[in-house]
């Protein structure tokens, strides 16, 4: 009997751990890849790494563009639960219609935007509505916060944080960087536990060569200057004439790149680079330079003028005040036209030609910058019969306002071409330096004998008698040349005789030049001289940059000193 | 005798013990295991707070930004408290720090030296 039983027992306890067996089996083995996908489906959860565009600092390290995280409202129309009253509340938040809601809830899919990257507090109002079937996404904003300041430099990001324009779009592959999945395990009721990764991914930053102060001083005298000859448009562009480091650039109108979307076409042009002018006086500097390197002239060499107007090609130019015999000196100084047609005469169509492509004009700059123009000047085989007298005096050629103020800046270093750029370094996350942007492309152009007979020549053109007294700054000396040009009227195709660009470039101190300064401004109304329009903005820029940069007064008149202990 | 009762008494001994460290060692084991899930759990959490601090950090390095802009401070301070560029007739000389000067309560070490 018990021997039965035994073998009874034995048997229901072998069979029980062969049917257990069967079952691991078929658990383990037979469905375990699709037990373990699962599992992992239900443990496991895949989350986006969040990426981050780099910051644009100014030299000084200054913030001007960084990102916020904000959150993005989102629907899933099967789960959605939200009746009229709900729908008119949500719509209030975000400051649209109830249809406008409606229009962007679709009847089918799992997955509809209601809104993008909402302020902090509308997105906790939304919470405590408590609708089913929203829910919040973390998104990038772009952010910059000092509103209109340096946009044309800085330029701005669309919705989806896509480069559009300026630094923002031309160092595009260095500030953003690829993101990438994480799988992060949970738990039943949904807590993530950590993954050790870093779950945001950032850029490179970039740091400018611009300065904070120096653009807003610059941005403050452009702000008056609009208001006080109701101009159309303005420009202005601060540069370090040895490095081709661009300080500051400003344009007007202005457009808040926050909002770059609905700014309007004509205020996002970055003037500076993109539009080009007449330069008038102020290419006189090709005539002036090119003359003195072939030593056709000197400072003191005569050129009669008393007749006050030139005929060439059956076009007579005329100066603005009748002089009598001048200087070379004063041809430049009181920006004589005879007296530089006479120069142009003497240097030929094909060196003025040469002179002006080696000082930059006709071709592009090299500005790390999108949108600029290379302008364009007519080759000596194309030029009319009147071209001999107009393109001396700065017509019949179109510059930018960069490309002028780089072809001073080389009188200003001494006979070299810079290459303008407005960013320093490139930075990683980390903070260490992966690019640093060394100006390579250092061409001699015209001789230091050169420069430095023109730059006194300049010089005097800020002096008693010269046509842009108004530019000279106290304590300093200045060089520089006005600019008065008329405009074409793009009706007539000719010269407009109300339209004209008023301008003033030059460099202080004469000496060792720390700033090149070039203001543009376009149709100024009541006054069109380039004296007395451009150069009293240069002067209001550059004493108060000196005084930013701690630059010594070359004179010793009423100078106090105080002695401090460190 | 006694050596014979020895030996049965260790391996008496052994058995209990065997079980008691497999036991230990397994209870052992869950702890460590559940101790790991829950710093996971805690850095979950943790990075989650990380996550919010920065989001604010942004938010406040944005208003500083905005604040501290040249063209706010030019704005508020401008007409009160004398915020103003650098005067360039003021010729500012630093001097290097005096060593001794007669005011000074204690005496220097070069001081109370022998002359």
């Amino acid at each position: 009997m018990n021997k039965k039983r035994a073998t009874i027992l034995n048997t229901v306890i072998i069979f029980s751990f062969v049917l257990v067996s069967l079952r691991l089996a078929d658990l383990m083995i037979i469905n375990h890849k699709r037990l373990a996908d699962r599992a992992k489906q239900q443990h496991m959860k895949v989350e986006d790494i969040q990426v981050r565009r780099g910051t644009i600092f100014d030299r000084k390290g200054r913030e001007l563009a960084l990102n916020l995280d904000l959150e993005s409202l989102y629907c899933d129309p099967e789960t959605l639960d939200a009746d009229n009253e709900d729908i008119k509340k949500l719509a209030s938040f975000v400051s649209k219609e109830p249809g406008a809601i409606l229009s962007k809830i679709p009847d089918e899919g799992r997955f509809a935007w209601i809104e993008r990257k909402l302020e902090p507090s509308t997105a906790e109002k939304i919470r405590g509505l408590n609708i089913d079937g929203l829910g919040f996404m973390t998104e990038a904003k772009r952010v910059y916060p000092r509103g209109e300041f340096a946009s044309h430099i800085i330029g701005f990001v669309g919705v989806d944080n896509q480069a559009l324009e300026g630094i923002e779009l031309k160092y595009d592959k260095y500030m953003k960087t690829t993101g990438g999945k994480v799988f992060l395990q949970r738990d039943a009721s949904g807590r993530t536990l950590s993954s050790g990764v870093n779950m945001e991914a950032k850029g490179n930053n970039i740091v400018l060569t611009i300065d904070e102060v120096l653009q807003q001083l610059v941005e403050d005298e452009l702000d008056k200057a609009m208001a006080q000859w109701k101009a159309a448009a303005a420009s202005a562009i601060m540069m370090d004439p040895s490095t081709g480091e661009i300080l500051a650039l400003a344009n007007r109108p202005a457009y808040d790149p926050n909002r770059g979307g609905s700014a309007n076409n004509s205020d996002k042009r970055n003037r500076a680079i993109t539009d080009l002018y007449e330069p008038g006086s102020t290419f006189k500097i090709v005539i002036g330079t090119g003359s003195l390197e072939e030593k056709l002239v000197n400072p003191a060499s005569l050129f009669d003028v008393s007749r006050g107007g030139i005929e060439v090609g059956g076009k007579t130019i005329r100066d603005v005040h009748k002089y009598g015999v001048l200087t070379f000196k004063e041809v430049i100084q009181k920006s004589s036209n005879v007296g530089s047609i006479m120069v142009g005469m003497k240097l030929g169509r094909e060196r003025i030609y040469n002179y002006a492509k080696l000082l930059g004009f006709g071709e592009k700059t090299g500005i790390d910058l999108p949108g600029e123009v290379s302008g364009w000047m007519h080759s000596p085989e194309r030029w009319s019969g009147t071209s001999l007298g107009a393109i001396p005096i700065g017509q019949e050629v179109a510059v930018t306002p960069l490309q002028m103020l780089r072809a001073y800046s080389a009188v200003a270093n001494g006979g070299y071409l810079v290459r303008p750029h407005v960013v320093s370094h490139i930075l990683s996350p980390g903070g260490q330096v992966l690019a640093s942007m060394k100006d390579k492309e250092m061409k001699r152009v015209i001789s230091a004998k050169t420069a430095e007979t023109f730059k006194n020549i300049l010089k005097s053109v800020t002096e008693e008698g010269g046509t842009g007294k108004s530019a000279s700054v106290d304590g300093n000396e200045v060089a520089g040349k006005t600019g008065t040009a008329q405009m074409i009227n793009p009706v007539t195709k000719r010269y407009s005789k109300e339209k004209y660009v008023s301008s003033f470039v030059g460099f202080v101190p004469v000496d060792k030049p720390r700033l090149a300064i070039i203001v543009v401004v376009y149709e100024p109304k009541g006054q069109i001289y380039g004296g007395v329009v451009a150069a009293p903005v240069f002067r209001e820029i550059a004493t108060q940059s000196l005084s930013y940069l701690n630059v010594p007064r070359e004179d010793n008149a009423g100078r106090s000193s105080l002695s401090v202990f460190k | 005798m006694i050596r014979k009762s020895g030996m049965n008494l260790l391996l008496f001994m052994c058995k209990p013990l065997l079980i008691f460290f497999l036991i230990f060692g397994v209870f052992g084991l869950v702890y460590l295991r559940s101790s790991f899930v829950k710093l996971e759990y805690s850095l979950g959490d943790l990075e989650k707070k990380k996550m919010n601090y920065l989001k604010e950090r942004k938010m406040l390095l944005a208003e500083k930004t905005k604040l501290l802009s040249y063209a706010k401070l030019e704005a508020s301070h401008s007409d009160s408290e004398g915020f103003s560029l650098p005067d360039r007739r003021m010729k500012v000389i630093y001097l290097a720090k005096q060593k001794s000067l007669p005011y000074r309560a204690s005496l220097e070490r070069s001081q109370l030296a022998e002359p």
